[in-house]
């Protein structure tokens, strides 16, 4: 791979952060609530505490450039502040703890999701037209009309309150399910995790079989489909060899570059089951108000965002030398 | 009126003709998308709910008017159950709809306007100024906006008090209009460009400069009315997508429990744990509003593309 393009891409995907922060800093100066207009609110604080606090917090200093340097240093080191509803906790260790639940959650998910949605949209597209083109476009488009959460309590009350396949909430039976056996511990876990990651899969498999029908449909009318066609290719061949990997390529980018709307509606999910992860997380900071938190998530996610299209434009990059021009 | 100035009534007639030509055939080829038909019946229906609430359900029921027993399962005195509160669930998800619609149709106004600036101007000016608006532009696309929502929503509630109002309307749905509006005009303005980019490679725009019109002039009577059909079927488009982010905000818990749109009937029901009392028909009815109103707009929408895009046409 050409290193300009390399660079050219990394620097992008800099940039953006940079923004990304300088935009968290923006919002932190416009919230309510920092530190001196709290001291305001107190009748008995007099004009030299108040002025004390401010110089201990660095607010006498000029916005810009000393408090917006401040500012990245501090961010850039890890430290995002301190929690106002977990007992003053760093805003780093409140997040840590809750990373790896939504890590897997929507990875399992996005797994699934690509692997059926992939599949059924590219048999759509080259059926187009049949049984299954029909039915699958159908469930599809109801599918993608449908809020992640609306489809997770839905199946939350056939599968768990109904029927009680699968519990209802959390990641862990409280209280251990009376074996503390590796095993049974991963059982146990499974089990929660059965009924969000489906929901998630569920939720993502309309989008991208729509995407990957369109694709399909598109790469079909090429003109190198014609000839292989012409050569005496059988379908199947055509299929396999020439028109899916050309499909695949577009369809797994726009499924990179939709992570940042896809992340925000599915972080409901774990609203609905109660998983312990950012979701639930993001939903107690909004109730209590707590900004730093609420910041922390949104500079944690943006970030991943970020990251995540840089990587989707490096392998298409690869795969493809002629986006790199 | 062979030679000389053609007289002004001939060219207003003549416009006028062409203007009915266009709307039959655009009605003829809407028509025959049986989708999109449906789509506007059942978006028809919403509409008249959304206009006359109360003629169908009564005034809307809150904890003081309730009458109903609490979580009762549908009866013939409440047909869809009452909520634990006791209001009735019917009355609460006809009066959801014209709060979802109506926040969801202002966002789509400001999502629309933002977008078709942005993209009019950066399409026509080119340049840096372009640069400058499709880095921003991009910006915001890569951005996980609904986490950015979820930020600035209580934020600016927060500024300006949630219990004022303005020219009538909470600020509480305010506030989540300008947010859905602020984070997700992005696309909008990246189709918008695009088509704005070709318009002015056409002849007439050239000559329209030729004779001194000024940019504005030029961006709002000759590249606006040419990128209307995008916006159109935009706009459409956009108008589910909003629904569908003011439920899910509103779910979350930024909606206005004093106007209960679907979402926060939802979010009523998930606090009240609806689920675990195993009262679907707290849950059930909001849910189907939302898949029925937001599909019909997806089918509209994309019937409205395949008829309006130009390019779309060509290729079938």
């Amino acid at each position: 791979m050409g290193s300009r393009y390399l660079i050219r891409k990394v620097v992008g995907a800099c940039l953006t952060i940079f923004m990304i922060v300088i935009l968290n800093f923006v919002l932190f100066r416009m919230m309510p609530g920092s530190p001196d207009r709290i001291l305001l609110r107190n009748p008995n604080v007099t004009a030299d505490a108040m002025a004390a606090a401010r110089i201990r917090w660095g607010l006498d200093k000029p916005l810009i450039p000393d408090q917006l340097v401040d500012y990245l240093e501090s961010t850039a080191s890890g430290d995002l502040g301190f929690s106002f509803k977990f007992h003053g906790e760093p805003v780093t260790d409140v997040l840590a703890g809750r990373i790896w639940p939504t890590v897997i959650l929507f990875g399992l998910g996005e797994v699934l999701a690509i692997i059926f949605g992939l599949a059924l949209g590219a048999y759509s597209g080259w059926r187009r037209g049949g049984p299954i083109d029909y039915i699958g476009n159908g469930v599809s488009l109801i599918l993608y009309s449908m809020p992640y959460f609306v489809i997770g309590i839905l199946i939350l009350g056939v599968f768990a309150i109904g029927l009680h396949w699968f519990p209802t909430s959390g990641m862990l039976t409280v209280g251990g399910s009376g074996d503390d056996s590796f095993p049974s511990q991963l059982l146990d876990f499974l089990g929660h995790l059965a009924l969000p990651v489906t929901t998630v899969a569920i939720g993502l498999i309309g989008q991208y079989s729509i995407l990957m029908r369109s694709s399909v449909i598109e790469t079909l009318g090429e003109d190198y489909i014609t000839t292989a066609r012409g050569k005496g290719l059988t379908s199947g061949r055509i299929l396999r060899s020439h028109a899916l990997p050309n499909a695949l390529l577009p369809a797994v980018t726009l499924i990179a570059i939709n992570l940042g709307y896809v992340i925000g509606g599915a972080i409901t999910v774990e609203v609905v089951f109660n998983w312990p992860g950012l979701g639930t997380l993001t939903v107690t900071a909004l109730e209590a108000r707590d900004y730093p938190v609420l910041q922390g998530i949104f500079l944690l996610l943006s970030i991943s965002v970020v990251v995540a299209n840089l990587i989707a434009d490096l392998i298409y990059g690869r795969l493809d030398p002629r986006v790199r021009s | 009126m062979t030679t000389g100035a053609i007289p002004e009534p001939s060219v207003r007639n003549e416009r006028l003709r062409l203007r009915i030509k266009s709307i039959r055939s655009f009605t003829r080829r809407f028509a025959s998308r049986p989708d999109g038909v449906i789509g506007v019946v059942v978006l028809l229906i919403f509409v008249s709910l959304a206009i006359a609430p109360d003629l169908f359900v009564g005034p809307l029921q809150t904890a003081t008017t309730a009458t109903g027993p609490s979580l009762s399962p549908p009866t013939a005195a409440n047909l869809l159950g009452t909520d634990e509160l006791g209001r009735d669930i019917l009355n609460l998800t006809v009066h959801g709809t014209r709060i979802s619609m109506v926040i969801g149709f202002l966002a789509t106004i400001v999502t629309i306007l933002l977008g078709a600036l942005v993209g009019i101007v950066a399409g026509y000016a080119g340049g840096r100024i372009d640069t400058f608006l499709m880095r921003v532009t991009d910006f915001f696309l890569v951005l996980p906006t609904f986490v950015l929502a979820l930020i600035l929503a209580p934020i600016i509630l927060d500024l300006v008090g949630a219990d004022s109002e303005f020219f009538g309307i909470r600020v509480t749905l305010l506030v989540i209009v300008v947010v859905i509006g602020v984070t997700s005009w992005a696309s909008t303005a990246r189709i918008i460009r695009s088509q704005a980019l070709s318009v002015k490679e056409l002849a007439f725009v050239g000559r329209a400069r030729v004779i001194g019109s000024g940019p504005g002039h030029i961006m709002w009577r000759h590249i606006l009315p040419n990128v209307m059909n995008l916006i159109v079927a935009n706009t459409v488009l956009v108008f589910g997508g909003s629904i569908l982010t003011e439920t899910t905000l509103s779910f979350i818990g930024l909606g206005d429990p004093f106007a209960p749109s679907w979402g926060q009937v939802l979010n009523a029901a998930e606090s009240a744990g609806a689920m675990g009392l195993g009262a679907w028909w707290y849950v059930v009815p909001p849910s189907i509003c939302i898949v029925l109103v937001v599909l019909s707009f997806t089918l509209v929408g994309s019937a409205l593309d395949d008829v309006l895009n130009p390019r779309l046409r060509v290729r079938r």
